[in-house]
């Protein structure tokens, strides 16, 4: 009966954060509900009877981890999932549209117009490129209540660095695509093969930059939460 | 939802306190003393108390630390703390007055 109480508490803390403190929580109400049963069973009760006793006055666990958005922190009304997927294939488009211009002004050798070409085309870049970075910034800040317990703050953190994760996953993508679109372009174009693989050092140099930049950022926030304390 | 329960509910930082004045206890102790109290007939839900426990704390209410069974699972205790107290004379002097109205109202 005891095994029981304990896979009821595993299954009512199924979606508790995976925190020290919420373990702890968990263990600590696990013990009480125990020793709940054993003083009933020792009163004369069932076994039966105290079980269906101790789960009921465990109560709604979900006061101490409020909000169900909890599970779908990353997830955008169908609205806002739409417009990101408007915004991220409009911004394709763009890029298709810049290579497209580049190949028509570089295709006959020219060498005023190739420059002529690539400088359009890198200007045409520029739309799309925030184009996506507004898409990937488009989940909401998360809200905290005006009195931020525990858990609070705890999603709040995993929150705003999931939320960073997205940001510089879209970052990266970004990165990769116009790498690789540009290592064709400047290929075709100048017939280069055997400089222009180093376009792809200085997309892994840009994406090591951008790495730092978000853990230099997260380093300081935490600092900055550390000084508030 | 009952009005009693609805009153009791929003009392429970303050029983907890209460209860705590007397000494140091851990959750199961608390809401044994709870019933003992009521004579049987109210308990707290263990999300409510501990729920309650994660808040007194934050307000730095009430402390935790270990205990030193020998025996069994080590349980965590819980103190009051002189904020504590403080809060706890506020609640009364607040239920007091709240107490004073109703009873001049519901005549």
């Amino acid at each position: 009966m005891k095994e029981k109480i304990r896979q009821h508490f595993n299954l009512i803390f199924t979606d508790a954060p995976k925190t020290r403190k919420a373990i702890e929580l968990k263990e600590e109400m696990m013990q009480s509900a125990m020793d709940k049963f054993d003083d009933m069973v020792a009163d004369g009760y069932s076994a039966e009877d105290a079980y269906e006793n101790v789960i009921h006055s465990i109560g709604d666990v979900t006061e101490l981890f409020p909000t169900v958005e909890e599970k779908n922190l990353l997830v955008l009304s169908e609205k806002d999932r739409k417009k990101k997927a408007l915004l991220t294939s409009i911004a394709t488009g763009i890029y298709i549209f810049a290579a497209a211009v580049f190949f028509f002004f570089g295709a006959d050798g020219n060498e005023a117009e190739w420059q002529f070409g690539f400088g359009l085309a890198i200007l045409l870049c520029i739309v799309p490129t925030v184009m996506l970075v507004y898409a990937a910034n488009m989940y909401p800040d998360y809200n905290r209540k005006e009195e931020p317990d525990m858990v609070e703050l705890y999603k709040a953190a995993k929150y705003s660095s999931n939320k960073a994760h997205a940001v510089r996953k879209s970052i990266n993508s970004i990165i990769w695509s116009v790498t690789l679109v540009l290592y064709f372009i400047i290929s075709f174009v100048s017939y280069r093969w055997q400089v222009t693989w180093i376009i792809f050092l200085i997309a892994f140099c840009l994406q090591a930059i951008v790495k730092l930049v978000f853990e230099l950022r997260a380093d300081e926030m935490t600092f900055i939460d550390n000084v508030k304390k | 939802m009952s009005i009693t329960s609805d009153i009791l509910r929003g009392h429970t930082e303050a029983i907890i306190l209460s209860s705590l004045l007397e000494q140091d206890s851990y959750g199961y102790q608390i809401n044994k003393d709870i019933m003992k109290k009521t004579n049987n007939t109210y308990e707290l839900k263990e999300a409510t108390l501990y729920s309650a426990f994660r808040r007194l704390e934050q307000a730095g209410r009430i402390r935790t630390y270990w205990g030193d069974e020998t025996v069994g699972a080590r349980r965590r205790y819980y103190a009051i703390t002189d904020e504590g107290r403080k809060a706890y004379q506020g609640y009364k002097q607040e239920w007091k007055e709240a107490k004073e109205i109703i009873d001049q109202l519901l005549k």
